[in-house]
């Protein structure tokens, strides 16, 4: 009852929009060339079914593989930054390049280093997706709650107990919110990529751009945006697996 | 035996913290700190413990952090394990099974009468219950020391007193050392054996009383002649103190 109703209620505005610009599109209110109506968006979707098929695969695979090396390498960094001090104060800065650098512009280097294909895609998702699972991690496992803290202490807890069972499990809730804004900009991260590279969903709009075939970039953007909610759901599953009963956390 | 000689900790310029402090402390008996905020009575328990480390003198305590229990002011309770959880965590983290555990737990458990709850998260639970799960967790491993820094201070009374009661049975039967860190003069006299009165910015131990109550603790206790001189006197010594 209560999946229904969190799929229904956004289901409302998707759908008048839908209607709306259809209406618009449809009675000359609004160029066909600017925005195509919703029905050619979906009829250049079913026309160029393997093309859009095989560009949504290749940008699951660069997304995906982006992500994942995100949250390894970012949470492995957040570990290393909550064991020391140290490392901390000569790391972090370097992390914040990662949230400031313009993925558009260092892009057609990412081309010149690792080549047309997946591995430039990669890049740029990792680039783009890495400084909030790093960001959250990090302030999580720092932030633990001094009274838990001196408890583990007190009861004489080592200190691999001590990151584990309680630094560890009391961050999961904001090292999952890392990783489920990761995975949205992991997306972005992506398509920057392959428009430099010239494959999957970002390949197929700057192609479709340079044919004018507007309800074709739509199609594209519209399957991009149907990634970033799989993604979004299927990190809303696994926080919903992993976290059981804890305050403050949105699931 | 628990010894504190010349023991001390002071926190920077404020003055807050411990001054020079001799103190003995004996298995089998309750002892209760009063003072005003700042004046070091958290402190002596960090001391104690060896959580902190005293800046002057010395302090001798034989028995281990495992030997220790330790209830705070918050129940403190994890909030991502259920109450059985919580009360064996010290006994998992010691290397405990899960069945080990638990069997051990569950003298605790039904002692202080939370084996309905045993499935239930912390956030399910009222202040009474919780801070009985964190006693139950402080007593599960048999600890031959007790530090309670003010452990019922945010219960209501009825429930301060079933609970004070009940600690004070489960601490006839066992004879730890225990120190109980109140701001409740009437609580730390009763539940004592021996209660302190400190003062001052560092704190220095002013006045001791014995109050001198059979083992078993009633409410009626509360309202003798005797006891009732014993509050008045800690209470103008505490309004006099800085």
């Amino acid at each position: 009852m209560r999946i229904a109703k969190t799929a229904i209620h956004p289901l409302i505005p998707f759908v008048s929009i839908t209607a709306l610009s259809e209406w618009m599109v449809k009675s000359g209110i609004v160029s066909s060339f600017l925005i195509p109506s919703p029905s050619s968006v979906v009829r250049a979707i079913l026309d160029g079914g393997p093309d859009f098929w095989k560009a949504f695969l290749e940008t699951a695979i660069g997304s995906g593989l982006g992500l994942l090396t995100s949250i390894v390498s970012g949470m492995s960094f957040a570990f290393l930054m909550t064991l020391s001090t140290r490392a901390r104060l000569m790391f972090y800065p370097y992390a914040v390049f990662f949230q400031t650098v313009p993925i558009i512009a260092i892009a057609p280097l990412l081309v010149i280093w690792f080549g047309y294909g997946l591995p430039t895609v990669v890049a740029a998702s990792f680039i783009v997706s890495v400084f909030p699972v790093i960001a959250n991690s990090s302030a999580g496992l720092l932030g633990t709650d001094r009274l838990l803290l001196k408890l583990f202490k007190m009861m004489d807890a080592s200190p691999r107990q001590v990151l584990f069972q309680l630094r560890l499990r009391a961050a999961l809730p904001q090292i999952l919110e890392g990783v489920r804004i990761a995975g949205g900009l992991a997306v972005i991260g992506a398509i920057v990529g392959e428009f430099i590279s010239g494959t999957g969903l970002g390949g197929l709009v700057d192609s479709a751009r340079n044919q004018q075939r507007v309800d074709r970039v739509f199609g594209a953007v519209l399957l991009a945006s149907l990634l970033g909610i799989l993604y979004f759901s299927a990190i809303a599953i696994v926080t919903r697996m992993l976290i059981r009963n804890q305050k403050g956390v949105e699931l | 035996m628990i010894e504190l000689k010349s023991a001390g900790l002071v926190f920077g310029a404020t003055g807050l913290g411990l001054g020079e402090t001799n103190l003995t402390f004996r298995p089998g008996e309750w002892t209760s700190i009063l003072g005003p905020s700042g004046c070091g009575k958290s402190t002596l328990l960090s001391l104690v413990s060896g959580l902190e480390k005293p800046g002057a003198g010395t302090v001798f305590n034989p028995y281990s952090k495992k030997e220790t229990g330790f209830v705070f002011q918050d129940s403190a309770l994890l909030p991502w394990l259920t109450v059985e959880e919580n009360i064996c965590l010290p006994l998992r983290l010691h290397g405990f099974g899960v069945a080990q555990a638990r069997e051990r737990a569950g003298e605790w458990v039904s002692k202080l009468r939370i084996d309905h709850h045993l499935d239930r998260f912390p956030d399910e639970l009222s202040g009474g219950l919780k801070m009985r799960a964190a006693l139950a967790r402080a007593l599960v491993s048999s600890p031959r020391v007790l530090l309670l820094d003010e452990p019922f201070s945010a219960l209501d009374e009825p429930i301060r007193i079933e609970l004070g009661i009940e600690l004070r049975e489960l601490f006839n039967q066992f004879k730890p050392i225990v120190i109980l860190v109140t701001h409740s003069i009437t609580e730390g006299l009763w539940l004592s054996d021996r209660t302190l009165v400190m003062s001052g910015q560092p704190g220095k131990v002013v006045f001791e009383a014995r109050v001198g109550l059979p083992d078993s603790r009633t409410l009626a206790q509360r309202g003798q002649a005797d006891f009732l001189a014993l509050v008045e006197k800690c209470f103008g010594i505490l309004k006099g103190a800085p």
